[in-house]
């Protein structure tokens, strides 16, 4: 494991590069797509509200949450990207406590759908901190890895890897949040994988952990998280029960065409055929209304959006910086192609967002707060090499 | 893999990262991206015409549009049974949270004064799927139909429908012949889901809205509506078919003369301390049944408005059955009434003729047992006038014996006995004619010769509802003609056609010859005239027939039985005597009778014959007879005196 690196970071390097120089270090593309996406996720959020038939702007609107939490994502991208992004290492533990509080908070006094407890409430505003634990989870193992730089090929690297992950891992899987569990060990695999872990042993333990699914099947997942595992492979054969969200998707995905109905004329939406159509299913509507056109803008803008977060982590002279890059650009990939996957039906339900559409405050705070620290990263690397 | 190498300055150098490694995240990137890009072409421009079709299919539905409900007049053209709008509460359990479930009922159960468990009960019972609705209250108040409508977000799940009652506008006076409609249960919906009855249905349970549903139901239509996920309609994009409303029904029941036949039932009742009674009035020229009163009864409106499981409980405990209609669905024995079976059986196969004097003594003996006659003094030499007249046990023991059991039981079933009669009312039980067949089929030996004593004078194994024996005692009033008997006239359709007339049914033609049956009405005449009847010959009108007295049950301590009393009795067409036919006799010669009337005592511990007095009440009342001719005393209750 590693020590908490205790040597502060140079309070002179902020104030001794002028204004300009900073800019010229910050990833305008990344802001760029990021602004597109949350617009996406805005304009997802109008339509949602309009076709519920309420005012754009009254309040308690999804739109009108929408509008709030994009200011106040906007405000801890700007603070992100301001803080000097090496005290993270310095309070790499108290941060991993502090994770560990989190979820441990929320299991206790969160409150959520159907029993589980995903929420707590904070000045009126539902927030989900599993959202922010993932963010904290990348930080942390981004430390641990850059501190064993160099000797991530031992089994024990390895090992001590999957140990950080697993009580906050274990804690959301508690809550119950399957899908949030599953982005923590995608976020793992791709870490691991990029931090140059013997190949041999990540073998290994992947094969370890087929041998494993029958065990987590009977022991671990609930009969309804089974079900709409399951569901996907034929949704028909419940289009009234657990297949039904499913079915109803697709539906809507493949009656939007080219170019799609329009933003706000959404019928699947309008008449309420998708439950949970503001959430996790929220790509759906998107797509019926905008269409594959539409869809595949919102694809491509991911795209570059990951190639760039990529590009950070291969810049990156620190260590640190490669691994959160990497970490974050794992988490984007896994929840596009987990989530659109989903609705499009070759993926199983798992309820994981998908990044800026999904109209849920704490995503949106979380990834803005992921790519702060990474713009505040490439501030701090100085000119890139290549 | 390569060494950790640190820069000049102390900070790290730029880490040596795996170029390969970058490729292939670069690699899975793409990949997936196309995987996602080529799945969303696939199901939006490649397969798009087919979830178009589904989404429109989604939004638009066929829904059934209930037809109007056929009503229900009596022969005079009096409604009743009318359709009057209401509320109900239904529940569509898909959009009822479980974990709301409980908080929802519970409030229910307090606006609708209902139990939760009663509510639980409805929303588990629920024939159709989670998506169907369900009936939780029927009829409910206005006011508070309007505030659940208006707490929809507190009551997720819960549904104002408005519909239509019915309403029974004679209520418990014609329950038993009218039934009442409730909520379609899963056996009979998953019979007749194919004929579109949905899982909130309301179908005819008893009476006549039962045996005639599928004529008063009419015919749903359908419109296309547009409808949100939960199936709230929000607009009607097209009537695919005008529904079609119900047939009506014009009944043979004279509202009139079911009223004087229930007061007469309820005073006889009433005087007597009888619990249950039947009153049938019958037109033995057609069988039309003009009035049919069974009692204890029940109040059908009970049903339409949502019966409780509380009310529903007491009515199916209550131990004189209120929810049977006596006339047809039970039996009883019919005891001298019976005599009709025996005596015209005797002439007809010749064993006795009109004059053939038969010994009445007070017993006769088989083996060891002795059958008594009923005044244990007999009358001397008798005909079948004075047999008949005096209901002379002795005389019918010696005619069955003569006939012996299957004979009598063929004659029985000439009087229709041992099959139902057909009425269109559901629910009418056989009876019992004793043969040698049937005992050694049901008890495994043959009839004793007592037993054959007993049959002929309508005890031991004979029973038969009272629906049965007016029908009897119909085709010997007609002449010979045994009709079916039928409650509906005709049918008329929404716009007021007759598009089904009345037409008599015929079961068969007795094969008695009709000097036989004349001979019957001139004994049944004698009855009355011998005061058999008591003061019933003071009527100023002529009445012939037959009394009954018939025990049942098990001895007291003193060793007496219970016993039911019967009386059937008919009116020539024009009833005054005359000078040419003081006593009445030439005037039951004809056939030209329209009017029989039977009257059923259970249990009636009287001195007088109280069916008698019964139908004697109803004739006061039928013909407007002014003065009271009634047997109050006779028929006080507490007397165990046997008379027949």
């Amino acid at each position: 494991m590693g020590t908490i690196d205790a040597r502060p970071a140079p309070a002179t390097d902020w104030g001794a590069r002028s204004i300009g120089t900073v800019w010229r270090a910050f990833d305008l593309q990344i802001a760029t797509y990021a602004a597109l996406l949350t617009g996406f996720g805005l304009a997802m959020a109008y339509s949602n509200t309009v076709a519920g038939g309420t005012e754009a702007l009254v309040p308690g609107s999804v739109f009108l949450r929408g509008l709030l939490w994009t200011s106040i994502a906007l405000t801890a991208f700007v603070l992100a990207t301001a803080f000097d992004y090496r005290w993270l290492k310095t309070f790499a533990w108290p941060l991993y406590v502090l994770q560990l509080g989190l979820l441990g908070g929320t299991l206790a006094f969160g409150t959520g759908v159907g029993g589980s407890s995903r929420w707590v409430s904070l000045l009126g505003l539902q927030f989900q901190f599993s959202e922010l634990a993932k963010i904290l989870m990348i930080v942390i193992l981004a430390n641990y890895m850059a501190s064993r730089h160099g000797r991530m090929g031992s089994l024990w690297s390895i090992l001590g890897a999957c140990a950080l992950t697993g009580p906050p891992l274990v804690l959301v899987l508690l809550q119950p949040d399957l899908g949030t569990s599953l982005v923590f060990g995608a976020v793992l695999v791709g870490m691991l994988f990029m931090s140059g872990a013997s190949l041999r042993w990540l073998g290994a333990m992947a094969m370890g952990v087929v041998a494993a699914l029958p065990f987590i099947w009977t022991y671990v997942l609930r009969d309804y998280q089974k079900e709409r595992l399951t569901s996907f492979l034929d949704p028909l054969a419940d289009i009234r029960g657990a297949g039904y969200q499913l079915y109803q998707s697709q539906i809507a995905v493949g009656s939007g065409g080219w170019f799609g109905k329009g933003l706000t004329n959404s019928t699947q939406n309008q008449l309420d055929f998708l439950p949970v159509q503001t959430t996790d299913f929220v790509f759906a509507i998107l797509a019926e209304e905008l269409g594959f056109i539409g869809g595949m803008v919102v694809i491509g803008l991911f795209m570059a959006l990951i190639w760039r977060v990529i590009a950070v982590g291969w810049r990156s002279r620190d260590p640190f910086g490669t691994m959160f890059a990497v970490g974050i650009g794992s988490m984007l990939l896994f929840q596009l192609f987990v989530n659109i996957g989903m609705v499009i039906g070759i993926m199983p339900i798992t309820g994981i967002p998908l990044p800026f559409i999904t109209h849920g405050g704490a995503s949106l705070v979380s990834i803005a707060v992921g790519l702060g620290i990474l713009e505040s990263i490439n501030i701090r690397q100085g000119k890139a090499e290549w | 893999m390569s060494v950790d190498t640190v820069g000049l300055g102390g900070q790290p150098a730029a880490p040596d990262r795996s170029r390969a490694r970058f490729a292939v995240f670069g690699l899975i990137v793409a990949l997936l991206a196309t995987v996602l890009g080529a799945r969303l072409f696939m199901l939006q421009v490649a397969n798009r015409g087919q979830f178009a079709t589904l989404a429109d299919a989604n939004r638009s539905v066929t829904l059934a549009v209930k037809s109007t409900r056929g009503v229900i007049y009596d022969r005079t053209g009096l409604p009743l049974v009318t359709n009057v709008p209401s509320y109900s509460v239904k529940i569509r359990p898909a959009d009822l949270p479980e974990d709301r479930r409980g908080e929802v009922v519970r409030r229910l159960a307090a606006l609708l004064r209902m139990n939760e468990a009663d509510i639980n009960i409805e929303i588990d019972s629920n024939p159709g799927s989670r998506f169907d609705l369900v009936r939780i209250a029927s009829d409910v108040d206005p006011q508070v139909a309007n505030f659940i409508a208006e707490s929809r977000l507190d009551l997720p799940g819960t549904e104002i429908v408005v519909e239509s009652r019915r309403h029974y506008v004679t209520g418990a006076l014609l329950s038993p012949v009218m039934g009442y409609t409730g909520p379609i249960t899963r056996g009979q919906l998953d019979a007749l889901a194919s004929d579109g009855y949905l899982p909130d249905d309301l179908i005819g349970m008893t009476g006549l809205e039962a045996q005639y549903e599928s004529i008063l139901r009419g015919t749903y239509g359908a419109e296309l509506i547009e409808k949100d996920a939960s199936g709230r309609k929000l607009q009607v994009l097209q009537t695919v078919r005008e529904p079609v409303a119900g047939n009506s029904l014009d009944l043979t029941i004279d509202i009139t003369e079911q009223q004087y036949a229930e007061k007469a039932l309820r005073w006889g009742m009433s005087t007597a301390g009888l619990k249950r009674g039947v009153v049938i009035v019958m037109n033995p020229q057609t069988g039309e049944v003009v009035a049919l009163v069974s009692l204890p009864t029940y109040d059908d409106n009970l049903f339409a408005h949502g019966i409780s499981t509380a009310e529903y409980a007491d009515l199916l405990a209550n131990p004189d059955k209120p929810l049977t209609n006596h006339a047809i669905a039970e039996h009883f024995p019919p005891g001298s009434t019976y005599k009709l079976v025996t005596g015209s059986g005797g002439l007809a196969d010749r064993k006795i003729t009109k004059s053939t004097q038969l010994l009445t003594a007070p017993y006769l003996t088989i083996g060891a047992s002795k059958y008594v006659e009923w005044n244990r003094r007999g009358w001397g030499l008798c005909n079948i006038y004075c047999g008949f007249g005096h209901s002379s046990d002795t005389f019918f023991y010696q005619v069955a014996g003569m006939l012996g059991i299957d004979r009598l039981a063929y004659w029985a079933e000439q009087f229709g006995f041992g099959s139902r009669t057909g009425i269109d009312l559901p629910g009418e039980v056989k009876g019992t004619v004793p043969s040698n067949q049937w005992k050694l089929d049901t008890l495994g030996s043959p009839i004793y010769p007592g037993e054959t004593y007993q049959a002929g004078i309508g005890q031991g194994y004979d029973l038969v509802t009272p629906i049965q024996l007016i029908n009897a005692y119909a085709a010997l009033v007609n002449g010979g003609t045994l009709y079916q008997p039928q409650i509906v006239r005709d049918v008329k359709d929404p716009s007021g056609q007759v598009v089904r007339t009345f037409e008599t049914q015929v079961i068969h033609k007795l094969d008695i010859p009709a000097s036989v049956l004349e001979t019957i009405r001139q004994a049944a005449r004698n009855t009355v005239l011998l005061r058999h009847t008591y003061n019933l010959v003071d009527l100023p009108i002529i009445v012939a027939g037959k009394s009954g007295t018939a025990e049942f049950g098990t001895r007291d301590a003193e060793g007496r039985l219970p016993f039911h009393s019967w009386f059937v009795g008919f009116v020539p067409k024009n009833p005054s005597p005359t000078a040419q036919d003081p006593t009445g006799m030439k005037a039951v010669t004809r056939t030209d009778s329209d009017l029989v009337v039977l009257a059923f005592a259970y249990d009636s511990r009287t001195i007088g014959n109280v069916a008698t007095e019964i139908v004697k009440y109803y004739l006061q009342l039928h013909y407007g007879i002014q003065k009271d001719y009634r047997n109050f005393d006779l028929i006080a209750r507490g007397n165990f005196y046997q008379s027949n």
